[in-house]
Parts: C-alpha cells; structure tokens; sequence
C-alpha cells in the first residue's frame, strides 16, 4: 500500500478548494486524474507535495502507513514523493545543472545518465532554470528533475499539456519507465491525450469542483469522457452505475 | 604628472564628498610609506596570508601586496617576466619612468574631494603599477592584494593600469582586513588607461570589517576598440564604503561594468558606474545586484551619458531586501546630448519569491538551501571575458557571500 488520502480538505487564501477527497494509490499503479481547469488538480498535488501556501483543513494523508499530513516537502521527497509541476518557475541565474547535481547527491540516482538521454536533457542542463525553454523542454526537464528523485510515488501535473508530438512520446516513455522502477504515478491531464500513449491505467479519478466526482477503470470512464465532457460525462457514468 | 598648486589641493582636504556619509580623517593615522621587493614565497607577512583567506585567493600567487602601507612587490617574477609585464609600486614608477609620471593623477583630480586630496598630499603614493606592452595579450591573471592589520590607520593606495594598443590583461584585487581588525579607512585611487584595441578586465573583491570607511577612486580611459570589464564584489560588513568609478570611452569602444553589493551589519554600502560615451559607436552596460540584509542600507547608482550618436548604453540595478531592516536604493540614470544615441535602464527591488523557494523545497531543498540557491542565482552576474580561473574564485566568494547573507 502506497497512497492513503482520507477526507482532505485544503483551502487556498482561506478559500476551500478542495473538499473531503480520499483516494488510495497502491504501490506501483498508475492512475489519472481528469478533470475541467480549475477543478482543484494542481492543488491536490502540491496539498499532496505539502507545499506551504496551502491550508489542509482537515483529512490525513498516509504514506506507506505513516501520517505524513504535517511533514514539510523536503521531509516529503525524502521519503521519496515528486512532484512535477505544471509550471515549474523560471529562475535567472540558478542553471538546471545545479539544481540537477544537488539532487544527485541527495538521492544519489544511479541512472541519470540515461534519463538525461531519454528526456534530451544534456542541451538544456548549462541554461538558467525554465528561462525561455520551450514548452516541451520545460516538461521534459522539470520530469528528469522529478526522475533524479527515484521516486516511489511520482505526481505529474499535465506533462502533456502544451507539449510537441515528440516530446509527448519522449514523456510518455518516461512515465512508463517510471511504472517498470516499480513507482507508483499519479498524472493529472486536463486533455487526456497521453492516456493513449500509455499501456496500463490503474484508475480514473474524476475531479469537478475540488471533490472527486467519479472513480473508476479508464475502460470504463475514458470513452464517456472523451464523447460527452466532464460534467455530462460524469452524470452518464453514475446514472449508468446507479441503473 | 598633471601639476595642480598645493593651496587648492589642500583647501579640498573639507571637501566632502557628493555621496556617502562624511569621514573625519583626522581620527585617523597612517604610517609612512615603505617598499620592498621580495622574490621568495616566505617574504610574504602572515597578516597579507590571513587577509587573503578571506576571500580565498592564494596571496602566494600575488605579484603585487601591499599591508597598510608597505608594498611587496615582484618585479622579476618569472611567470608575467616572459610577457614584459612590468609591476612595481606607484612611487618607483613616479621615480623610475617617464609614463608613470605622464600618467599619473590625470584621471582622477586630487581636488575632487577630502579622499583624494587627503590621498594625494598625505599618501605615500603606494599602489601598484602595471604596464602591459604593446600587443601582448596575457593570459595569466595577475594577482594584487591590500590588506590593512591594525586598527584605526588610513590606508591610501594609488594604482595605475597601463595596457598599451592592442595588448591584453586581467587584474584580479582583493583588498581585506584579516579577522580582528575592526576600525580605519582605505582610500583607493585607480586609473586605469585601456589603448586602442586594448582589452583590460578588472575582477575586486572587498572585504572589510564592520568600522571601516571605504573609498574608492577610480578612473578609467578607454581608447578606440578598447574594451574595460569590470566585476565587483563586496561581501563584508563595512561602517561605508562610497565609491562611483567613471569610465570614458572613445569611439567603438566598450565597457561592461558589474558590481555585487551584499550589505550586512550596519553598513552604508553607496556603490555606483558611471560610464561617458564619448565617442561614436561606443558602448556600455552597468549591471549591478544588491542583496540587503541586516540593518544595511545599500544605494545602486548607475549613470551613462552620451555625447555622441551611434553609442548605446543600457543600465539594470536590481536589488533584494532580505532583512525587515534594510534599505535598498535604485538609482538608474541616463542622460542623452546626442541625437541617436540608445540608452536604457531597467531597475527592480524584490524579495525571494516565494513560488520559486516552495518549488525547491518540492525539489527536496529545505527552505534556508532554497533561498541560498535562489540568492546566489540572484547575484551570478556572467561578466564577459573574464578568465575561467578567476571565475571560479568568484562562484566560490558568491557561495561564501549567500551563506553569510543568510547567516
């Protein structure tokens, strides 16, 4: 067992954003979550990652059986939690080698040359952090980051979104290496167009206005979604569950 | 050298000067000038040996060290000898030849106020002296180094830069106190002549102590297609330092000058670049980054005029308040006479952002790591040109810089 959430609720500016989610990852699969923007996607990552600017209301989150609710993100990635995000920071003067090298040393990843060839890293690593990368090179940096972690549970936040076709296969084998390292992962999507780059999905979270509408297998939830859209979906899916 | 009467050299003794808080010299001593010419490596005084740990540069490797008002120089050494490079303290120079005494206090006016005239009627007119021959390009950096090692002493150093057409040289400065001294005064004067097609990039560090009063004076002349670099560093507690270097530049000739201010205690940190475009096609960039922290208080000045049309000039100040208590202030300006001529400024005061320190710390990096990388991003300036080796040196002084800012 991998990943317990139960009944969080987080709030943003003194804002709730999300409310009484729970959800279990078990070690080693693969789920996606779905849902319209500003449905509370990113926020239950970062609330996931721990970061500061966000308020846990109430619900616990339990990694491997150990509450790890209050634990700042550096006790987080220790553990080995990632987070790749949306939209990592542009940051003049800091290169990505530093940031890379540090994170070596950290987690002392064996395999980052080949990452670094998988994700086409090496052009990148003497460039200031995200500054004037492209869309694709934002994505596939900010997931070799995440790679360098070894991470038994990786969280990606839209790795797909605004990204070439190239790149959009490049990560999509990075996700699977991910699953082979035995790592539980976690993909937000907002398109959904990875999940048929993708050869096993776990599960299908559904989540609209910050609590998860619908859960279910991607058989089951994927083609509804893509046919009739998140809210309308949604209703087809219960409706067809509850007749 | 240019002759001014010693009446109006002494009536500027209660000048003060336009910037930065006034100095009573008159607390202080000095002692009489002395110099020495060493060959070995263990000629080099202890005190010399410490101040440069300060900043890590190796004192052994110093062509020229001046300790309070003693100079130690090498003028056979073998390394910059195959050059014909010649190095030796001002005075000798004033003694010794013709260019040293032509060149001499032409830059700078000793009536400019109380630090140079006090400088040019009191000081002993040590310093160093560097020409480089026409053509020579050298690639070694040539090290120089003034510490100060008793309390409550004005030190005075008149250095001159000669690098004749078409030559090539990098002068790396650190001047410090070893640990333990705590009052007195430096008083700096520079003038640094860049010939045609001339190239000179000029790397100080400072480091100080928390009762001592830094003024600077530098002048620099840069000849058609030469090119000045030069890259600042102060990191230490200072009672003030007050300095505003002035480079003028002929036609297509170009200056990049980068300064780094870290104020910490209770310093006044009044730091500036100003840079005349005399000539058609010139060109300059003053880059500066103030990081604030403490009770410090830190004002960036950066001035380009223009006097001629075809020249650009483009200024960036930007600063970081890391402490409740300091101030920093942004003083970007540009004056144009020409038609023609572009001229730009960009100043900014922030503090850490807040999105970039919580991305790291979901990188694995505590919060202090996060801000640590995040301020020493902040303050890598890339000078151009500037040699690998010295660059090394600064990235290692940035490291030591952003753990004592964030103490």
């Amino acid at each position: 067992m991998s990943l317990e959430v139960q009944g969080l609720s987080v709030a943003v500016d003194d804002r709730i954003v999300l409310r009484d989610i729970s959800l279990t990852i078990p070690q080693g699969e693969l789920h996606i979550i779905m849902g319209p923007n500003g449905s509370g996607k990113s926020t239950l990552l970062a609330s996931l990652m721990g970061l500061p600017y966000l308020k846990i209301i109430s619900g616990r989150i339990y990694f491997d059986g150990r509450d790890i609710t209050k634990l700042p993100p550096y006790e987080r990635a220790k553990l080995g939690i990632a987070l790749a995000h949306q939209n990592p920071p542009e940051v003049k003067g800091v290169k990505l080698r530093e940031i890379a090298r540090f994170m070596l040393e950290k987690y002392r990843c064996d395999d980052s040359a080949m990452f670094s060839k998988l994700l086409k890293i090496d052009p990148l690593l003497d460039r200031d952090l995200f500054l004037g990368f492209s869309g694709g090179e934002k994505k596939r940096a900010e997931l070799f980051l995440s790679l360098l972690q070894s991470p038994r549970l990786a969280m990606l936040d839209e790795p797909d979104s605004g990204v070439d076709v190239e790149s959009a296969e490049i990560i999509a084998h990075a996700i699977e290496l991910l699953i082979h390292k035995k790592s539980s992962v976690i993909l937000v999507t907002h398109t959904g167009l990875i999940t048929n780059k993708l050869n096993r999905i776990d599960g299908v979270h559904l989540l609209i206005d910050g609590s998860i509408a619908y859960s279910g297998s991607p058989d089951e939830v994927l083609p509804v979604v893509f046919k009739f859209g998140y809210r309308r979906g949604v209703e087809i899916l219960k409706g067809g569950k509850n007749g | 050298m240019v002759k001014y009467s010693l009446e109006e050299v002494e009536k500027a003794l209660y000048k003060p000067s336009t910037y930065g808080p006034d100095v009573d010299l008159g607390l202080y001593t000095s002692d009489s000038a002395k110099t020495t010419e060493i060959s070995g490596r263990d000629e080099i005084p202890v005190e010399a040996r410490k101040a440069g740990e300060r900043f890590g540069i190796n004192v052994e490797s110093a062509m020229y060290i001046q300790v309070d008002e003693s100079a130690l120089y090498r003028s056979l050494e073998k390394a910059l000898g195959k050059y014909g490079v010649k190095i030796m303290p001002t005075r000798l120079a004033l003694e010794k030849t013709d260019l040293g005494r032509e060149v001499s206090w032409r830059l700078i006016d000793p009536r400019s106020d109380k630090y140079t005239a006090s400088a040019f009627l009191h000081g002993g007119e040590v310093g160093y002296f560097i020409y480089v021959p026409r053509g020579v390009r050298v690639p070694v950096p040539i090290y120089t180094c003034l510490a100060i090692t008793s309390n409550r002493r004005i030190q005075y150093a008149h250095n001159i830069v000669f690098v004749d057409e078409g030559a090539e040289a990098h002068v790396v400065t650190g001047c410090a106190v070893p640990h333990g001294v705590r009052e007195g005064v430096h008083i700096g004067i520079s003038e640094f002549y860049v010939s045609r097609n001339a190239r000179l990039t000029f790397t100080m560090m400072h480091a100080w102590a928390e009762g001592m009063h830094i003024r600077p004076r530098t002048a620099v002349r840069v000849e058609e297609g030469g090119e000045y670099v030069s890259y600042y560093i102060i990191y230490s507690p200072v009672a003030s330092l007050q300095t505003y270097p002035r480079v003028e530049l002929s036609t297509g000739a170009r200056a990049y000058l980068a300064s780094i201010i870290a104020g910490s205690g209770n310093g006044i940190y009044d730091q500036g670049s100003a840079a005349i475009l005399q000539g058609k096609n010139s060109s300059a960039e003053v880059v500066s980054r103030a990081v604030a922290g403490g009770y410090s208080e830190i004002y960036a000045r950066g001035s380009i005029e223009a006097f001629e049309a075809e020249s650009k000039g483009h200024i960036e100040c930007l600063g970081l308040l890391i402490s409740e208590n300091a101030l920093i202030s942004s003083i970007p300006m540009i004056t144009s006479r020409k038609p023609g001529a572009i001229l730009t400024h960009e100043a900014a005061i922030g503090m850490i952002a807040e999105k970039e320190i919580q991305y790291l710390m979901s990188k694995g990096f505590t919060e202090d790591e996060a801000k640590s990388v995040l301020v020493k991003g902040f303050m890598s300036i890339k000078a151009p040109g500037i040699p690998l080796t010295v660059e090394r040196e600064v990235e290692r002084l940035l490291d030591i810089i952003t753990r004592s800012a964030l103490g």
